[in-house]
């Protein structure tokens, strides 16, 4: 089991959350979405595992790097 | 008397070269995990194709009575080959060997690597582990200091040769100094994950200089070489970064004054792919997946993407098309909307360059809504490199095809289309000065400010003017060549890939002004 820091690859705003904590996610999968230059740009899984935690809330500003979300792999 | 006793002393060196460090030395080089370099050697090139430029070049030590006493080859392996079939130059440190900084004889050969290729008009492979000079033995009272006046700068066959012939290197180990220098002076570098460092400078000196202690990795590592551009592409592990060595060069003819190497083609140059007419999603927020879309149009399996992790809003690659190599360059919209950033415009700069120095046509798949704005692109001077790459695109020499597959705005839309260029517009196409949304915020700011229904009048506008931008009208206007249908990208650029033949064979030798790193 390994704990996964999953950042943001782009400064934005959070639209929307997808998936929730406890959910089991497979790679690639969304955990958000953020608005980021009039676009909607999806925050996925960098590998399978469980959604242990979401750091940001709907419509909090995102910095590019920032953590958004923290999974067990 | 026959010259049997120089014979077998000539057998002995060679046996000496082949030794390298010797077994503690080696040993070393492999507990690492890296290979050395003579094992590089055999991996990159064809098999048996090695030819070694000067096995008995070392730094002897004789006794009083000029008897050899000790002998140590120098620790840069030099020759010619073959990759695929074709030869090349290529050349590196022998890590094994006093830590692949250069000893006097080893100095000598890697200098001559760039003068080799460039005499026999081959490509260059560099194979580079080590650091650069050394204080130790330097500052002897007594002896020369520096060079003679009359030498030739060192530097200058390096940067003739991106004029000449494609110079491709590898991070193989921790590189420093003139190795890191050479690493990025090349048209492809690549860096293998956790056993590569690139530095200026290395820890001992960043520690001296700034009084803050780092790694090799903090300092150099992939996490910050390939995101800062002075590698391209970083390899698994080093056959990966043998490979993708000599994919680069599949592409690329053996010097300036060949053309690329053009392959038969198996996949039909009449391929339709219906995937492509919903590539493009109808809801403007909806980021798509371009580098998808170009797969589909290229040949099968020929699409070799270069600098990824570097300016992310643009896309560079390495593809056939009917079997015709070709620079691909697009947009990536799930990077800030594609919009073009500093760092994304010295990447669309340099493979701008790249294709004109080898003559390569350039086919762009074009989603440009302009440059990066905001306070941070401000800082990092976007718009001068902005500028620099629309005038590589502006005085481009070769071919070039531009799908407008989405947007193209403002000043950089003109990073994407060359002289004369074959334009085709997918349905999907918009383009103006501005994209509507910040246009309408812009030129109708009076009017949003006295409307009873700021909103209403926004959108209102912002509808009229987004059919003024459909692609139809300009069709009707011959603004372009042709509007298509996304499922016939492939068959028109194939055609056009026909037509441009006989442009190309006018296009061998040195351009007018070639690639720089």
């Amino acid at each position: 089991m390994a704990r996964v820091e999953v950042e943001s690859e782009v400064a934005g705003s959070v639209w929307k959350l997808v998936a929730k904590p406890g959910a089991t996610l497979a790679a690639g999968d969304p955990i958000l979405i953020l608005e980021s230059m009039k676009m909607e740009i999806p925050v996925e899984t960098p590998v399978a595992g469980r959604l242990l935690e979401l750091c940001v809330t709907e419509e909090d500003p995102v910095e590019e790097g920032q953590v958004v979300a923290i999974l067990e792999s | 008397m026959s010259w049997q006793d120089e014979a077998d002393e000539i057998r002995r060196r060679r046996q000496h070269a082949l030794a390298q460090g010797g077994p503690a030395g080696i040993g070393r080089q492999h507990e690492q995990g890296r290979l050395t370099v003579r094992e590089r050697v055999e991996r990159l090139l064809d098999t048996g194709s090695f030819r070694e430029f000067g096995r008995a070049t070392a730094t002897p030590e004789y006794g009083p009575d000029g008897d050899l006493q000790g002998y140590s080859p120098a620790n840069y392996v030099l020759g010619m080959g073959r990759v695929d079939g074709r030869r090349v130059v290529v050349g590196g440190e022998d890590f094994t060997l006093k830590g692949g900084s250069p000893n006097a004889a080893g100095l000598r050969k890697s200098v001559y690597a760039e003068h080799l290729a460039v005499q026999h008009r081959l490509p260059l492979i560099r194979l580079l582990e080590g650091g650069g000079g050394s204080v130790r033995g330097s500052g002897r009272p007594g002896g020369t200091v520096g060079e003679p006046v009359h030498t030739e700068p060192r530097f200058r066959i390096i940067a003739e040769a991106l004029g000449q012939i494609p110079v491709v290197s590898a991070a193989l180990g921790a590189v420093a100094g003139f190795p890191a220098g050479r690493l990025v002076a090349s048209h492809f570098s690549v860096m293998v994950r956790e056993r590569s460092q690139v530095m200026a400078g290395g820890p001992a000196l960043v520690e001296r200089a700034l009084g803050r202690p780092v790694t090799k990795e903090e300092l150099g590592g992939h996490a910050v070489h390939i995101r800062s551009g002075v590698v391209d592409n970083l390899a698994e592990d080093e056959d990966d970064a043998l490979l993708q060595m000599r994919r680069f060069l599949s592409y690329l003819p053996a010097s300036v004054w060949e053309l690329p190497p053009r392959l038969s083609c198996d996949d039909p140059v009449d391929r339709c792919e219906d995937a492509l007419l919903e590539a493009v999603p109808r809801n403007r927020r909806q980021p798509f997946d371009m580098r998808r879309i170009m797969k589909l149009v290229v040949d099968s399996d020929s699409f070799f993407e270069l600098s990824r992790g570097y300016g992310r809003d643009q896309i560079a690659a390495l593809a056939r098309l009917a079997g015709q190599p070709v620079m691909l360059l697009g947009n990536d919209c799930k990077f800030y909307a594609g919009a073009m950033s500093a760092a994304g415009a010295q990447k669309v700069r340099r493979y701008i360059e790249l294709a004109d120095t080898f003559h390569l046509p350039v086919v762009n798949f074009v989603d440009e809504p302009g440059f990066m704005i905001g306070p941070k692109a401000e800082a990092e001077g976007t718009i001068r490199y902005g500028m620099a790459a629309v005038s590589a695109a502006a005085t481009a020499t070769v071919p070039w095809a531009s799908v407008q597959v989405h947007k193209t705005f403002g000043v950089a839309g003109a990073a994407h289309y060359g002289p004369d260029a074959y334009l085709l517009l997918w349905p999907s196409a918009e383009s103006g000065a501005l994209p509507v949304e910040g246009g309408v915020a812009v030129a109708y700011r009076k009017e949003l400010a006295a409307a009873e229904d700021p909103e209403a009048l926004r959108g209102q506008l912002e509808t009229e003017l987004r059919a003024g931008r459909s692609p139809f009208p300009r069709a009707e206007s011959f603004s372009a060549h042709e509007i298509i249908d996304p499922r016939e990208t492939r068959p028109f650029l194939c055609e056009w890939v026909e037509w441009i033949q006989t442009r190309l064979a006018t296009l061998p030798g040195p351009v007018r002004f070639s690639f720089r790193p």
